[in-house]
């Protein structure tokens, strides 16, 4: 039996306190679950008592909700509702009891850890920023079946609940209470005093919102939302649309109905690869967040020094300042600071007027960028990140600088997307200190970081910059120090490959429309766009001179940007963008003329020929950074696109996919191109029929 | 003076100043203070928690940053373990911050410091007056309706529409009666000084202002200001190119409309701007290894007449020679802050005579010569703008830095304190 709830009384007050051994989270797994039941057995047989109450002892947990790695290896369907029912008739027993019960939330309360307090008469919420709520469930390709589907609707209304569920959201307590999940807010010191006052009122009635619950209305929010659901998804996720399912039929039906659906709908969803692959994502994510170089103990980083005051260093101060390090943002005079200064000004004026940010937060994140333009001192600067223009020769001059003006300890990083770490660090006397940290735009909401080694990059201090970053609340992918690293390599043949099919007569909107359809969250063509044919041009030659005939330049690039054409910031690019932000762009059939090279018609298939080709390059790409060790695992490269680019999450990443699809059809696929290096990796995979992932990985 | 420990001023900062209503207008006084002293810390690279108080000046504290001193500090990122206060002599409120850093050091209470000053007068409030005041209190009292509709019932047109004037009432002395103006009119008045000569001094202090353009880039680090970030505002807005004597004539008298002499023209600007200071005992900028701009040798606070405040700096610059032994002859510059320019030449006429040392000062000999090649030598808060907390402590940075360049060896820098009083520091190169 495990040992991870307390049971206590204080007068006639039960107190079920959940304190995982070993652990700063609470979590359910079948222990726990049979642990809870057995408490409620006591707790039942206990004729005194007028109230339970439910806590947690950690300090930002509740109960974070199921615990994933162990429900995931369940597959078999009736398995899967065996769990549902378990979890679903332990949490009504509390609902049951004669007495009121009150969860007590401080910390998060997410996913079980939500439903088990919606099971409860009534719910307290701290009001700390530590406390969240929500259903996430979604986000795995699930639905919450532990009666979050049911109990959510009845409680708040189906408008509020779906709005919840169906994205799978995750509220602090304030909002909470505002949507009705919570009835009161209360310090936690007050938790047993304030809960004594709603166990005094008696059993919670039932609630339901006839308003939203009859079929009249259920009909419209069905019609209104299902659109909505395809338009997000394109069809790709299952999961919301079985939510919705359930949520509409559940709400005007009884309790035991509404689990039965839970049930079924819980079997049906853990049975598809989405699931499966949404999950390995997520084990991506807890890994990318705790993994280490280096168990050496290191120094954190407080302050920070950013050179340039760019669209991408103004990013890069302003992240860091709102996680509460002092940043000093540096460029060579006031306007371009004042540049700098009013990006990360409107990122947070942004995100105060969404509220995520306090008025005082907001504040306190803008008075911790100094602003510099003479030369300031860096020595007790812990970390320097230079986020100058892309030019070899400029950021030597500015490494040559830091040397001096910086401290011995201090890690001196580039945000360069491209150019060699390890040619920077030989302008350094220490390049052990030199290393890359690859933000991507926009940085405040791209959660990938590349944090990239160099040659001489010491452990120690690469253990140190992970760990600044993995704090900062990055996700980091840690890749060697090679021309593009992992995310824009992989891109690159893709983009300039979908640049070519334009030039050879190809629709541009249809080629986007096809990667849409594959799940690819935008078309090359519009990424190009939104980057900007001027950068893209630069990166694409930087590819051709660096990797040579087999990523020849795209030529098209250079003409559309002779016509004054440089994407979404002119507002003419692939496609022509008007000034009215709701209205999406148009093609811009000038480029396509521009560009065009053979009059010849364009022939392929565009779902099949086009799609394939082009999703082909990218896993051939990835294909070859795996064989170079650019990055050491097929993980990295699933981890660093699908967060790096969006990359289909569903497909689990393009070396999940190539397994999916097959290594010989990759490279069928390719052996049609023209001019294709193809990886030998991949080759060997295709020769040998095996994968790059260990097949039956049970992870 | 008493300890032999001094006081040094390691550096300092400033905003641009910023004329009232222009580019600073929408930054509180502690945001303004925030800004210079982030950047004195990030000039100096001190380690902030070595810092054993926070001093600064304000005049008119905003009322929701009360103890300004403690708001600048904690939003400058200075840690909370750093205690802080803000201090106010009116006008001398800038410089009282530095003499209290060093009356707390040899009184053993802490060897480093940061001080200053700040102001935002675009930010001055309009009240309601007391009596309106009372029935936004009956108000809130009434709880039924018809109790509510009584209370509202008092409120009248002259309740919303004519509100007390912060900026009005401060510059007025409660005692006397008497605006700052009309002090300046007085002590013009009695000294002989004509709106000509006024003009004059007046125009030269632009002219004095814009070519030291510069050497006073030296002390700002540049404003840029949220949310519209427009420009970054880099340099002083209150220098004028057609500040001539014949323009300066064209203006009406403000205080006397028909016989007076000062105008808006020859008159100090009502500004916008925070200065910040790093000031320490000589022996800890020795151990952090700080070349200092300078050391204050002396300091005095004098008072007199709230009808002829004006002549402030002549009381004070004469007691601080009782305490330190230099006069006016041992000043390579010297700083009066020009209030008015009538105040300023009534100084100037003052500490030339013998009959105004013997009435006043109780000295047989005059206080000295004010040469004018010496005095406010890079032009005055009639050019730059006198936001009055941080003036004192712009005066000092000002000075120091002129000293600097000059490789000269003193200054004297004082300034008339609304209220009557004057205040005179001392202040010195340090040999490096």
């Amino acid at each position: 039996m495990s040992n991870n709830i307390q049971l206590s009384y204080k007068e006639d007050l039960a107190i079920l306190t959940f304190d995982r051994e070993g652990s700063s989270a609470n979590i359910f797994d079948r222990d726990t679950l049979d642990e809870l039941s057995g408490h409620l057995d006591t707790i039942e047989a206990h004729s005194s008592l007028t109230g339970l109450m439910l806590r947690s002892a950690k300090e930002k947990i509740f109960i974070a909700g199921a615990d994933i790695s162990q429900f995931i290896q369940i597959t078999d369907p009736q398995e899967v509702r065996d769990l549902a029912r378990k979890g679903q008739e332990t949490f009504a027993r509390i609902g049951d009891l004669p007495f009121p019960s009150v969860a007590a939330i401080h910390g998060q309360a997410l996913g079980g850890g939500c439903e088990i307090a919606l099971a409860c008469d009534y719910r307290l919420a701290s009001p700390d920023k530590v406390t969240k709520i929500g259903l996430p469930e979604i986000n795995l390709g699930i639905l919450p079946a532990w009666g979050g589907s049911v109990r959510l609707p009845k409680l708040i209304g189906l408008p509020k609940a779906l709005d919840i569920i169906l994205a799978g959201k995750t509220v602090p307590a304030y909002p909470a209470w505002k949507r009705g999940m919570i009835d009161q807010l209360c310090p936690r010191e007050h938790f047993e005093r304030i809960a004594r006052i709603w166990i005094g009122k008696g059993k919670a009635r039932p609630k339901g919102d006839w308003k939203t619950s009859n079929a009249l209305a259920k009909g419209l929010i069905a019609s209104k939302v299902k659109p909505m659901l395809q338009k997000k998804t394109h069809g790709h996720y299952p999961a919301p649309f079985k939510a919705l399912e359930v949520c509409l039929q559940a709400v005007s039906k009884p309790r035991e109905a509404g689990f039965k659906l839970e049930q079924d709908a819980l079997a049906e969803l853990m049975q598809t690869d989405v699931c499966q692959n949404l999950v390995k994502i997520f084990f991506l994510q807890e890994r990318a967040k705790k993994f280490k170089i280096d168990e050496t103990e290191v120094p954190p980083v407080e302050k920070i020094a950013v050179i340039g005051a760019g669209v991408m260093g103004a990013g890069i101060a302003q992240w860091n300042a709102t996680r509460g390090t002092s940043v000093i943002l540096k460029d060579i005079n006031a306007e371009q600071v004042n540049k700098g200064m009013a990006s990360a000004g409107k990122i947070l004026g942004a995100a105060l007027k969404r509220r995520i940010f306090t008025k005082a937060e907001a504040q306190a994140a803008f008075d911790r960028i100094t602003p510099a333009t003479e030369d300031v001192s860096f020595k007790k600067v812990d970390l320097v990140i230079e986020a100058a223009t892309e030019n070899m020769d400029l950021k030597k001059k500015i490494f040559v600088g830091l040397d001096a003006q910086s401290g011995e300890d201090t890690l001196l990083a580039t945000n360069t997307s491209a150019l060699s770490i390890s040619e920077i660090a030989e302008t350094l006397s220490d390049p052990s200190r030199m290393i890359g940290i690859h933000y991507f735009n926009p940085v405040h909401k791209m959660q990938l970081v590349e944090l990239v080694l160099g040659k001489q990059t010491s452990p120690t201090h690469a253990q140190r910059a992970l760990s600044f970053i993995q704090k900062s609340g990055k996700l980091p992918v840690v890749v060697q120090d090679s021309p593009g690293f992992l995310v824009n390599r992989v891109l690159m043949p893709y983009l300039m490959e979908a640049g070519r099919m334009v030039e050879a007569g190809a629709d541009v909107e249809k080629i986007d429309q096809c990667i849409l359809n594959f799940g690819m969250p935008m078309g090359p063509l519009r990424l190009i766009d939104e980057v900007g044919i001027d950068v893209s041009h630069h990166v694409s030659n930087f590819f051709s001179s660096t990797f040579g005939e087999r990523m020849p330049e795209v030529k098209g690039l250079q003409k559309l940007l002779e016509a004054g054409m440089l994407g979404r910031k002119s507002g003419k690019g692939f496609y022509l963008y008007s000034k009215d932000k709701k209205s999406s762009p148009r093609p811009n059939p000038d480029a396509s003329s521009l560009i065009r090279t053979s009059g010849d018609k364009f022939t392929i298939d565009y779902e099949t020929g086009v799609k394939e080709s082009l999703v082909a390059l990218m896993i051939n790409e990835a294909a070859m950074c795996l064989e170079e060790g650019v990055v050491h695992a097929p993980e990295d490269v699933d981890f660093g696109m699908i967060f790096g680019t969006g990359f289909a999450p569903f497909r689990g990443g393009p070396m999940r996919y190539a397994d999916t699809w097959g290594a010989s059809n990759v490279v069928a696929t390719l052996e049609h191109m023209e001019g294709v290096k193809i990886s030998e990796l991949l080759l060997t995979h295709a020769k040998d029929d095996t994968t790059f992932y260990p097949t039956k990985d049970a992870s | 003076m008493i300890s032999k420990e001094r006081l040094v001023i390691v550096d300092g900062v400033r905003t641009p100043f910023s004329r009232m209503g222009s580019k600073l207008a929408t930054l509180g006084a502690d945001e303004l203070g925030r800004i210079a002293t982030q950047a004195l810390l990030s000039k100096t690279d001190l380690d902030p928690s070595l810092i054993d108080e926070v001093i600064f000046g304000c005049v008119g504290q905003p009322a929701d940053a009360m103890n300004i001193g403690r708001v600048i500090a904690l939003r400058a990122g200075i840690p909370e373990h750093v205690p802080a206060i803000t201090v106010h002599r009116n006008c001398a409120s800038g410089a009282e911050a530095i003499t209290q850093a060093y009356e707390k050091m040899v009184a053993g209470r802490g060897d480093i410091f940061v001080v200053g000053g700040t102001e935002s007068m675009s930010q001055y409030p309009l009240f309601f007056s007391y009596e309106t005041a009372g029935k936004f209190a009956a108000l809130a009292k009434a709880k039924t309706l018809s109790a509510r509709l009584t209370a509202f019932s008092k409120f009248g047109f002259k309740d919303f529409f004519n509100p007390r004037i912060a900026l009005k009432l401060g510059l007025t002395d409660p005692v006397c009666g008497l605006n700052m103006g009309e002090t300046a009119e007085l002590v013009g008045r009695e000294a002989g000084i004509s709106r000509k000569e006024q003009d004059a001094f007046a125009a030269d202090s632009h002219l004095k202002a814009l070519n030291a353009r510069e050497r006073l880039a030296e002390e700002i680090t540049p404003a840029y200001v949220p949310p519209e970030f427009e420009k970054a505002m880099t340099e002083d807005n209150g220098p004028r190119t057609d500040s001539t004597p014949e323009k300066l004539a064209k203006l009406r008298p403000v205080f006397e409309r028909d016989t007076g002499t000062v105008t808006a023209g020859n008159a100090s600007q009502v500004t916008d701007g925070a200065v910040a200071l790093l000031v320490m005992s000589e022996h800890k900028a020795q151990e952090l290894g700080y070349d200092p701009l300078g050391i204050l040798t002396g300091y005095a606070y004098a008072a007199c007449d709230p009808k002829r405040m004006g002549l402030g700096p002549v009381y004070a610059i004469n007691k601080a020679e009782q305490v330190t032994g230099l006069g006016l002859h041992d000043a390579d510059l010297i700083e009066i802050n020009e209030a008015f320019a009538a105040q300023v030449l009534g100084c100037v006429h003052a500490a030339g005579s013998k009959e105004f040392a013997r009435e006043f000062l109780n000295r047989d000999s005059a206080l000295g010569e004010i040469p004018m090649e010496k005095l406010n030598v890079n032009g005055g808060s009639i050019a730059l703008g006198h936001p009055v907390g941080a003036t004192g402590a712009r005066l000092a940075l000002t000075s120091l830095k002129e000293l600097k360049r000059r490789d000269a060896k003193r200054a004297v820098v004082s300034a008339c304190v609304g209220g009557g009083q004057g205040f005179a520091l001392w202040l010195e190169r340090s040999q490096p």
